[in-house]
């Protein structure tokens, strides 16, 4: 009963969130789309870019380096459909903790890599010094947007706004 | 009175009961859906890699047992070089340290193995790195291997272009004496290819994350200067 109560008209969420919820979807699809696109083309570079971490087999690194753009295409494609947003958005977070955690440990370990967050990747040429905190900040940013889309996954111009419908019709005589 | 409008509240808790049950089945199948697209995504990236490794290859004449190297000399001491021909940093480790290694070379103190990697495809739009790489197997296919890598980092094109087109790396292999018909088909047609990325795969699992890379006798040096080269090769020749 309580449910149907909570749920009449005037008690519509703020009007600007849902639209937030769509820039947050759409940047972090931009992110993923743009991260996937400038590492697919060399899928070879890509896991050597992991190789670099040093933190997997050789094998197993080379393998999830192929992988991964697809996979970043991929849920790029999903928040841009808005298709289950939120599952969508536990994978970017938990995918960018990763990241963030790969990162730290190089930095911990000394190495001195790129991050190959956006193609490149790999170890530094002499002279150049790697930007650790940039790239953890950078992270960081966007591990707030798929936090914001945790929290509040609907939003307008999504899939699962149209599988769901139009919100549970109240009594027409009440 | 109240008796119809609890019925009216108990129909519309049934109805929104069942609206709820099948907007849940929704989300249900849309997540499925959306994990099955992430799953499948990463398959396709590994079955096209596996695609694209090369499992055939022919190595060039003047290459090690392994052939994932060019040889050059016979010294007691082995250098390796990983080196990408559009690599600046390799151009410059050339220009500083390419005279006391070729010294080293002969006076019989070291010998070198030359793998040129294909680090760098991202950085021209033509795949430069492998076109440079699999040209220098034909030159060293025609016995000009050495003369053909130098001109190379002599004419190093800039990062982000294209890079030195098939007819001019045919130019330079021709004004080095190789025949132009036989090292024109070679490079045109990627003869060496495989062999590329045959080498390029080899130096990632020998933990080469960069160019250039030097080892002397397996392992990394990292004065990279004539002095500490020169000095790795003393140590490891004691």
């Amino acid at each position: 009963m309580t449910v149907t109560v909570a749920r009449t008209p005037v008690d519509r969420r703020p009007a600007l969130r849902p639209w937030l919820g769509t820039a947050a979807r759409l940047g972090l699809a931009t992110v993923w789309l743009v991260a996937g696109a400038t590492k697919v083309g060399d899928l070879a570079a890509s896991g050597r870019a992991v190789v670099a971490y040093q933190v997997m087999p050789y094998d197993v690194a080379t393998v999830i380096g192929a992988a991964l753009p697809f996979v970043e295409l991929a849920l790029g494609v999903i928040l841009l459909l808005g298709l289950a947003t939120r599952l969508a958005a536990g994978v970017s977070a938990a995918l960018l903790v990763v990241f963030v955690a790969g990162i730290a440990s190089a930095w911990s370990r000394g190495l001195a890599i790129d991050c190959g967050c956006f193609g490149s990747g790999g170890q530094l040429a002499a002279g150049q010094s790697p930007s650790y905190l940039p790239e953890i900040l950078r992270d960081l940013g966007f591990l707030a947007l798929a936090g914001f889309l945790l929290s509040w996954p609907r939003t307008p111009f999504s899939v699962d706004g149209w599988l769901a419908g139009e919100p549970p019709v109240e009594d027409e005589d009440d | 009175m109240t008796s119809r409008k609890g019925q009216r509240d108990a129909a519309r808790v049934v109805r929104q009961q069942l609206a709820r049950e099948k907007r849940r089945r929704r989300t249900l199948w849309a997540s499925v859906a959306a994990v099955a697209v992430l799953v499948i995504a990463g398959l396709i990236g590994w079955s096209v890699w596996s695609g694209q490794r090369a499992d055939e290859f022919t190595a060039p004449k003047g290459a090690n047992d392994a052939g994932t190297g060019i040889v050059l000399g016979s010294g007691p001491v082995t250098i390796d070089l990983y080196e990408d021909y559009l690599c600046p940093a390799c151009q410059q480790f050339q220009q500083v340290s390419g005279a006391t290694i070729d010294q080293l070379v002969s006076e019989g103190k070291a010998r070198v193995v030359f793998h040129p990697v294909a680090y760098l495809n991202r950085y021209s739009t033509t795949d430069y790195s492998t076109r440079s790489s699999a040209a220098a197997g034909c030159a060293a296919e025609g016995g000009r291997f050495k003369e053909f890598t130098d001109r190379l980092f002599e004419r190093q094109p800039r990062e982000g272009g294209a890079g030195l087109s098939d007819d001019e790396l045919i130019e330079i292999g021709a004004g080095l004496g190789l025949d132009r018909d036989d090292f024109g088909s070679c490079v045109r047609e990627g003869r060496f290819k495989p062999w590329t990325e045959r080498v390029t795969e080899d130096a990632s699992r020998s933990g080469v994350t960069g160019t250039p890379t030097i080892k002397v006798d397996g392992k990394n040096v990292e004065d990279r200067s004539p002095e500490g080269i020169k000095a790795a090769v003393a140590a490891a020749g004691r």
